[in-house]
Formats: C-alpha cells, structure tokens, sequence
C-alpha cells in the first residue's frame, strides 16, 4: 500500500519536473504528426507530400533560429515579415549581377535592419516589441512603396539554383553554427545570462548592450539570407512577401518550448520542434481541404490548446 | 492550562521539490506572549509563518486558532481568521496611495453600491497613522512618496489595525531604524497585552532575548526546543540554532599587524552626482578596509564606483601598474570582485543553475579557442562551490532555491573561482546567520593572509570593528573620518563620524 503510494507521487512528481516539461512540445509534435497521419489516411507521410512539407520549413527556419537569439533576451522582434521583403526586393535586384553579391546583398540588408532595431532598443531603452512594432511598420512599407508599380523580377540564374539540397544544406549550416554558438561560446552563454537576470549578468561582467545590440543584428542577417532561400523558391516579389511572418515565428518557437521570457530554460530544440510543429499543421489543414477561414480558425484553436498545455508557467512569473 | 493555548501547530510540513523545508514541526503559542522563532537561513521559520498566513499553501499538518481549524488561501482571507503579517521585504504596493494600502483587501466599509468612497478611506487611513503617533505619513499620499522606512510603518498599521489574533512579525526589525524599531516593540507590547500574541522571526538574538517571553528554535526545517527567554543567553540560543558549539573565533582576534606599504589600488577624487563627492582613499596589499556610515552616506556607492559599475563617475580609480578601470569588464578582467548589497539582483541570476552562476564572470579563462566545454564548466563550478561548502543538491539546482547563506556562498565562489585579487564586499553578511557569518569572516582572513585585498562595506558597526584593518567612515557621500584597527576604538567612535 505505503508502496504504490509511493511510486504515485514518484509518478506525479516526474510529471511536475522540469524533465517531463521540456519534452512536452516533443509529445506534441508526435500527436500532431500522428493526428495528420490518421486524418489523412497516410498521405501526409507520401514522399512528394513530405518534398512540399520541407519546402516549406527551410526559411522558417532560418529565421527562426535568428528570432531565438532574440527571444533568449526574452526580448521580441516583429520585423521578420518586413525584413524578408525588403532583403528579397535587394536579392532579386543583385541577382541580375552577381548570386554571391546577392547573397551578401540580402544579409547586409537583413543585418543593417536589424542594426536599426538593436541602436533603438539599447541607446534608447526602448522595450524590443515596440522598437520592432515601429520599425516593421517602417520596412513594410519601404517594401510595399518598391513593388507598387510591378512585381520585382529575380534573375533566371538564381531561379536555377532552385533545389532542395541546396536548401537543406543552407538550413543545415546555419542550425549547426548557431547551434554552436549558442551551446560552446561566451557569446551563446550571454545571451542566455541577459534572459536570465539582465542587471546581474552586467555585474558579472556580460557587456549587455552590445550582447542585446548584436542578437538583433544576427536576426536580421539570418532573416536577410532567408530571403535568398525565399528569392530561389518564388522567383519574383509582391508587396505581401513575407506577410505575418513573424507571428509565424513567434508561434512556431513557442510552440516549441521556448518561455517567452528567455533565459535558461531555452532549449535550442525549441527551434526544430516549434517550426516542425507549424508546418505539419499548416500543411495537414491543406490536405484536409479546409478553405483559409477555416484553416485559420483551426490554427488559433489548435494554437490556444497546445500553449496552455506545454507552457512552462513557472518562468512567467519572473517579471522582466 | 490547554485554555491559555491560542495557536496549536501540529505536524506542520512543506516540500519544496527535493528541498524539505520543515519537517513534523508542532508548536503551541499561549495566549499574551511573544513568541521569537529563530533559527539559521534556511532553517523553515518563513516557511512556518508563510504557510500560516495562506502566503504558501499547506504540505501537511493543521494550525487551530482559537479552537478552529485554519483553512486560508491568501493573505486576506488570513487578516479575517485573525492572523496577520509584516514581511522582510518590501510589503506595500506602489502605485496606490497609503490609505489604499492600508485597507488593500477590505475595501468594504467604504464600498457603496460599488464605488469607493475614497474621502472616507482618506480618513480613517489618517486617524489610524494619527492614533499609531505616524501623523507625518498622509494617508491621501501616494506610497511611493515615502521611504522603506516609512513605508513599514504604513504596512504595520495595515498588518495591525484589525487587531489580529496573532501578528506575525518576519524579521522587519532589520529594515527600520532605531525609532521605528522602538514604534514596532511598542506595539508588540501592545498585542501582547491585550492578551494576543505575536510570533517574532529576528536574527538579532539581542533583540529576541530583550522582547520575547518565549523562544522557539528551529534548525534544518526540525523543531528542536522551546524555552524561556529569561532562562538563556545568546551563546546558549547560539548552540541550540547551530547544534553544536560556536567557538570564541568570531571575528579577528589580531590587533597591532602592520598593513603592507604596497598600494594595490588608488582611488582618486571620484564623484557620482548625488551619491559620493571627491572620494580619494588607497587600498593596500593584504589588508581589509572597512567602509562604515549611515545606510544614505554614499558608501554603497563607493564600491560600485571601484567596480566600474557606477552610471557616471568622475574622477579616477586605478591599479597599481596605472591600469583605469572604467566598466564593469575591465575591472573584472583586471581581478576585481564585487558582491552587491543587493545579492538577489545584482550578485547572482536568480533563474539560473548554481553552475552557471559560478562560471560567468571565468568563461573567457575556461574556454580554449573561444569554445567552452560543458565537463571543464562543470568541473570549475562544483570545486568552487565544495570549496564554499555550499548546501545543494548539485549545481543544476536553480540559485533561487536557495537560502541567503548559501546564495552568498556561492557568490564568494565565483569570485574565488575567478582568483580576483581584489575584494569589494557590500554587506557580505547581510540576512546570513551565525554559522555561514563565521565562514565568510573564516575565508576573509585565509584570504588576506593570501595578499589579497578587501574593501568591506558594512552597516553592522561590530563587523567594521571586528574585521577591519582601517575603517573609513562615510557622512553625506563624503568621507568623513579614518580609524585605524584597534582594540580601543568603539562604537561610539565611529558613530560620532556618522552623524
């Protein structure tokens, strides 16, 4: 008796442990899989049905993985959206010249917008969501004053790069680098002591402002070099490029885990889960047939039931 | 006998995961007495008195006030069964005016048919803070007007105008002045005598023996005794808190050592606006310069200057081959340490691992072509942390689960990990008890035998004068007197600089 009472709590408790906690958006990610799987009587694991579903992970990714630097800070970037056009109009004009300067081309872009954003927030203590609120507002429009006229064309030779082993070895790379800097750097280490506790990581020697200043940078390059992937993918560029991208984002890592309020409990799994999860979901509703309405209305339930399941409650106290 | 017991505690237990705060603990509080409960950091009394004001919920165990059995789920709640709380910290809420605290939580006298009656609020708010003799707070005011000090005194008259059954009094002493103690022993006296009790959580074991009847100890989450105030000492409540005898080796015991000509760190004409003026001074190879004044005289200030923290600092500091520290990195580059007043914001990152705590200001030392490896990591910071003999159950464990003690310990093993050769300690013993107190003077002494050099900022008058080798006293940010070690300087000495 005083035995199975014990292996109880013992049960109860490895549910309230951190452990248990961390692997709840991987029990999530297998149930949407599962559910699509069921739903769509297997089709959602054909070979051409799993082609289009990385196809479109590839650039969400990317971005996201420079949005999770941010989001470590606990800070918040809303300029991914802006950031993918505007660096896509610059890629697809560079095109025509040169790939490589495209390329570059677009991360500078990325890059400078997000200079922007970090002078603001760290010169001006300005909160990150307003800062980017504003400035997504900026480069929205920059974005949607150059396409007025026509759809900006991208060259045919960057078109012709369009294939799935240059883009997984492009996600590939840039996961494995952050990756890296995230987990064996002083860099990666500050980014998480800024989340955790801003004003003693500046006591123990963090140089917080140029840590906060450069998160925001490695945003928007990495959103910039999406854009390259997005440019090879769609081949021109509307004023929507990149429309709600970064609610997508912000979704897709809280999905995965990651607390809203950075800091130590980030995982860099979070990424991989978070946007896996996303694209699953979005893809399944496709193949079920749903029109968008409903496809969005199944999303913010979906969305709203995950989160109040998985979210870590015990980091949203801390009061940033 | 059993008709004179107003509070029973039976079985009282709390888990905090794997930590076990209190243990089985019963306890009976009599009718018009106070009641100290003491023990080290760490020891459950918080937990005990938390648990009882619906602040934490229940593990196990009853409280029976009054014959009846607690049930209470929040602070409110608590106030109506009768039992009420002044916290450590900061217990008033900004933002509201002083009347809105008082009566946060039992607005209903005032309410009607929904509105608040604000002018009626105002009023009884005023003639309770005339009645407690606080007629210079104005009810109608807002709280952020006011000073901590006063601001205890509001969440006093708060915590007792209802007259509670029980009061709690949770180690607020240490935030008050001389005068508002005394307003704050008047009215333990008060409760006392209207045949109500007050349970009294001090770490100054003076105070406990001067205004308690009785005296509970608690040690490691155990009950252990209860006995008569006018029966022991403050060595005989020492040993019970600790288990064991505290030796004689309190505080140095060595006077007339000379301090080495060598000067490690010059500190020159600094001046933060509104906080320190020309503040000139050296520090020497091997010594502890005790920094002492009012808790407004600047002196706080002074170690954040040395540390390159200050926001706008004026003058210079310098090291002794002429290096200029400026910020916070170059002066931890350049070996030096700071552990701030402020331990849970500004020394350690509450949500974060013990590991990590330790290892941050040493990641540049321990990574080896910019790349840090998580066994070196964890090596560094388990040596440092055994060698605090700090109490965890290991180095993931989150610092925030820690009690003050131990979060200093681990504070100092960082510094200690990082080899900095010079100390800036701000209240290194503030909230710790006797026993981790002795530790910090212990590895204080180890250290300067070392040569290593300590500025120690202190409000507590017997560790300037126990520890120091020179004190520097402080008035007004500006320094204002100089005394060197010795076993005829007292108290009152210092004092006399301070005011």
């Amino acid at each position: 008796m005083a035995q199975r009472e014990n292996s109880e709590s013992r049960l109860a408790s490895f549910f309230a442990s951190d452990t248990f906690k961390g692997l709840l958006p991987f029990i999530g990610l297998v149930v949407i899989l599962a559910a699509m799987y069921y739903l769509t009587n297997g089709r959602i694991m054909q070979p051409k049905r799993l082609r289009l579903l990385l196809s479109q992970v590839y650039y969400p990714m990317i971005v996201a993985t420079g949005v999770f630097f941010v989001m470590t800070l606990g800070s918040i970037d809303f300029t991914e959206g802006s950031t993918l056009g505007v660096a896509s109009i610059v890629v697809s004009v560079l095109s025509f010249y040169s790939i490589p300067l495209a390329i570059l081309g677009g991360i500078l872009t990325g890059a400078a917008i997000g200079a922007v954003n970090g002078f603001f927030h760290v010169k001006f203590k300005l909160q990150s969501f307003i800062v980017t609120i504003c400035t997504m507002y900026l480069f929205r429009g920059v974005c949607a004053y150059l396409t007025t006229e026509t759809a900006i064309p991208a060259s045919q030779a960057i078109k012709a790069l369009d294939s799935d082993n240059l883009k997984t070895c492009v996600t590939l790379a840039v996961l494995i680098v952050a990756f890296f800097v995230f987990r064996f750097t002083r860099v990666g280490n500050d980014f998480k002591a800024v989340g955790s506790g801003e004003t003693a990581a500046r006591f123990s020697g963090v140089r917080t402002d140029r840590v906060k200043f450069l998160a925001f940078v490695a945003a928007g390059a990495l959103t910039g070099l999406a854009a390259f992937v997005n440019v090879i993918k769609v081949g021109s560029i509307t004023s929507t490029a990149g429309n709600q991208l970064e609610t997508q984002i912000l979704i897709s890592l809280v999905l995965g885990g990651l607390p809203i309020t950075g800091g130590a409990k980030v995982r860099f799994s979070n990424i991989i889960v978070g946007t896996l999860m996303y694209t699953v979901l979005n893809n399944g509703l496709v193949m079920l047939g749903f029109e968008s309405a409903t496809q969005q209305l199944i999303k913010g339930i979906v969305f709203l039931i995950f989160v109040a399941l998985t979210i870590d409650r015990k980091a949203l106290k801390v009061i940033k | 006998m059993s008709e004179n017991i107003l509070l029973k505690a039976e079985h009282i237990d709390k888990r905090f995961g794997i930590t076990h705060a209190l243990n089985d603990v019963s306890i009976n509080i009599n009718r018009g007495e106070i009641r100290a409960l003491i023990g080290e950091n760490g020891s459950g009394k918080s937990t005990f008195c938390q648990m009882l004001c619906g602040i934490y919920t229940i593990g196990g165990g009853t409280f029976t006030l009054d014959g009846e059995v607690l049930n209470v789920h929040n602070q409110v709640e608590a106030n109506r069964a009768g039992v009420s709380i002044i916290v450590q910290e900061m217990g008033t809420l900004s933002g509201l005016s002083v009347a809105e605290n008082i009566f946060l939580g039992h607005e209903e006298p005032f309410m009607h048919h929904g509105i608040k009656d604000t002018r009626a609020m105002v009023r009884e708010g005023q003639r309770l803070l005339d009645e407690y003799g606080f007629s210079n707070i104005r009810a109608g005011s807002m709280i952020d007007n006011y000073n901590f000090e006063d601001r205890k005194l509001v969440e006093i008259v708060k915590a007792t105008y209802m007259k509670p059954k029980i009061l709690v009094v949770d180690e607020t002493t240490t935030a008050l002045s001389q005068n508002g103690r005394l307003e704050l022993y008047k009215i333990m006296d008060a409760v006392r005598a209207d045949n109500r009790s007050v349970i009294f959580i001090s770490h100054d074991l003076g105070e406990v023996l001067e205004h308690s009847n009785t005296i509970s100890i608690l040690r490691d989450g155990e009950y252990i005794d209860t006995v008569n105030a006018s029966d022991v000492n403050e060595d005989d409540l020492k040993r019970l808190m600790v288990g064991r005898e505290i030796g004689s080796a309190y505080y140095r015991t060595d006077y007339g050592t000379k301090i080495s000509d060598e000067v490690v760190l010059s500190v020159k004409n600094v001046t933060v606006k509104g906080q320190i003026y020309d503040v000139s001074f050296d520090l020497h190879r091997g010594e502890i310069l005790g920094f002492g004044g009012l808790s407004e005289c600047g002196m706080h200030e002074v170690g954040k200057a040395v540390f390159g923290a200050s926001w706008d600092r004026e003058g210079v500091v310098k090291l002794s081959d002429g290096t200029e520290i400026r910020d916070i990195p170059s002066a931890i580059h350049h070996s030096i340490a700071y552990a701030s007043k402020d331990r849970d914001n500004e020394s350690i990152i509450l949500n974060e691992s013990i590991r990590n705590n330790i290892v941050l200001p040493s990641l540049d030392d321990l990574a080896s072509n910019h790349l840090l490896s998580k066994r070196k990591l964890d090596k560094f910071a388990l040596e440092n942390a055994e060698k605090m003999q700090t109490k965890m159950a290991n180095i993931n464990q989150f610092i925030s689960d820690l009690s003050g003690g131990n979060k200093q310990k681990v504070v100092l093993a960082r510094w200690l990990g990082k080899g900095s050769d010079i100390l800036v300690l701000d209240s290194p013993t503030r909230g710790i008890d006797v026993k981790v107190k002795q530790a910090i003077y212990a590895l204080m002494s180890e250290l300067t035998a070392q040569g290593k050099s300590i500025i120690m900022i202190s409000e507590e008058i017997a560790e300037l004068l126990g520890m120091s080798d020179r004190i520097i006293i402080m008035k007004d940010g500006r320094i204002n007197g100089e005394f060197m070690r010795s076993e005829k300087l007292t108290d009152e000495d210092l004092i006399a600089k301070m005011v």
